[in-house]
């Protein structure tokens, strides 16, 4: 078995340009592995990230709309985590969360440009296309199961921008200031997507146009 | 009909981020408004509504070992791209042969058996999840630009996807003393890493024994006059021998274009 994270430790030990360094000997590896400067970096790296890769997946799965693509998206995501980590000095559980889904969030965008032609295509999924006005008889278990459909397909309908503000809202539950960190936008931006994404929910999911 | 502006400032006022003047004026324009206040009630239920039922995805468990996995094998990653000369990462390899299962593979010393096992070792390593790629597109025109600064010779790039393997993405590796280009292309749940560099350069030099195969994966080696090539996969042997048919055939075709 291959020991990864004992590969990477050398590289902290620099021997300069002398070549006889390249014949570093294994003892010598040994005790240069106990400098290593990243083990501590690392651990509270994954302190402050890993608590948060459910909202991080989440937030990814909704922007996506795919299992596959969210995994992919977290996954990297969190390895520019990594790299940005140095300049990240938040202490506070709350600041860790709004950091890695600001950085998840510009990653699905990236990701959404590079991918436009396949996400212009919206997948088939079974619960978004097979529901009929047939499937819509009396019964409340079928009818909470309508609802929740029709829920979760006027979400999918939302542009992305309003889509997040909803997500990192009523899912998440962050303030507007903490929105506005995580989408890069000012908190009156927030407060106006917000209201305009509810209102656009509200309409695709009026049973009764007089009432809405 | 409300007015946007003032649905705005409702939302705030039930999403607690009202401050408190006016969110008492606000109160009391409510109770005198039959129409807004239900607006009022509409928008609470909508709220319940999806808390309720909007799904949460909890991280499934291969993307939080990913994520650590991939968290651990960048640290030791930026750690060597910090390192300040190509002796450094000269001693980070050879360590890494060392500590790569079987020592004496390393100790033979024999510079082609070194290869080898560079490029064994950077093929199972772009496996962690996160790593096969640093410019991930199946777009060959996409690909091979990307090299463009980063190395100093411009790689043979294919999409062959017509024929069953098409072009996952590209990386940098470093083999033998020098920064080299690695192509992923994959077959079915396969991945095959293609590194190329110029022939009588770094590798191209010491190049040893041509075909090898250690650990399961199989590794193909050969020169052509502008480079030298390692291929290295899990993938069938007969398999791996039509792809790297396919790659001959597209240099040699690129080579004739150029005449």
């Amino acid at each position: 078995m291959i020991q990864w994270d004992r590969l990477s430790t050398p590289a902290t030990y620099s021997p300069g340009n002398n070549p006889a360094a390249r014949r570093v000997s294994i003892d010598r590896w040994t005790t240069y592995a106990e400098d290593r400067l990243e083990s501590s970096e690392l651990e509270r790296f994954e302190a402050v990230v890993l608590p948060h890769l459910d909202a991080a997946y989440t937030l990814a799965r909704y922007l996506t709309r795919n299992d596959h693509d969210a995994q992919d998206v977290v996954q990297d995501a969190s390895l520019r985590a990594l790299r940005y980590f140095a300049g990240f000095r938040g202490g506070a559980s709350g600041e860790g969360r709004a950091w890695l889904l600001a950085i998840v969030r510009n990653t699905a965008y990236t990701w959404r440009q590079r991918h436009r032609a396949d996400t212009l295509t919206t997948e088939f999924d079974e619960e978004r296309h097979s529901e009929s006005v047939a499937d819509r008889h009396p019964g409340a278990a079928v009818e909470a199961q309508s609802q929740r459909a029709a829920l979760r397909r006027a979400i999918d309908d939302l542009p992305p921008e309003f889509r997040e503000v909803i997500v990192l809202r009523e899912l998440e539950g962050l303030s507007y200031k903490e929105i506005s960190d995580v989408a890069g936008v000012p908190v009156g931006t927030v407060m106006s997507r917000l209201s305009r994404a509810r209102r656009r929910l509200e309409e695709a999911l009026c049973a009764d146009p007089e009432d809405c | 009909m409300t007015h946007p502006a003032f649905e705005a400032q409702l939302d705030a006022y039930l999403d607690g981020e009202l401050a408190a003047p006016d969110a008492a004026e606000l109160e009391q324009h409510l109770r005198a408004c039959p129409e807004c206040s239900r607006l009022e009630r509409r928008r609470r239920s909508l709220s319940a509504a999806l808390r309720d039922q909007l799904p949460r995805f909890p991280a499934p468990d291969t993307l939080r070992a990913g994520v650590r996995a991939g968290a651990r094998a960048e640290a030791g990653r930026t750690a060597r791209r910090r390192a300040p000369s190509w002796g450094a990462l000269a001693v980070a390899a050879s360590l890494a042969l060392v500590a790569f299962g079987s020592r004496q593979l390393a100790l033979r010393g024999a510079a082609g058996e070194a290869i080898t096992n560079q490029v064994l070792a950077s093929h199972v390593r772009s496996l962690m999840p996160g790593h096969l790629t640093d410019v991930l597109s199946s777009d060959q025109h996409t690909v091979k630009p990307w090299f463009n600064g980063k190395l100093d010779f411009s790689p043979p790039v294919y999409d062959f996807a017509g024929s069953g393997f098409p072009l996952v993405g590209g990386r940098l590796e470093y083999v033998d003393g020098r920064p080299v280009a690695a192509l992923a292309y994959s077959r079915r749940q396969h991945v095959i890493s293609v590194f190329v560099w110029p022939a009588g350069q770094g590798g191209g030099r010491t190049a040893g024994p041509g075909d090898a195969t250690r650990q399961g994966y199989h590794l193909l080696h050969w020169v052509t006059p502008a480079f030298a090539y390692w291929v290295a996969s899990d993938l069938g042997l007969s398999e791996l021998r039509d792809f790297v048919t396919l790659l001959q055939r597209g240099d040699s075709a690129a080579t004739a274009a150029v005449r």
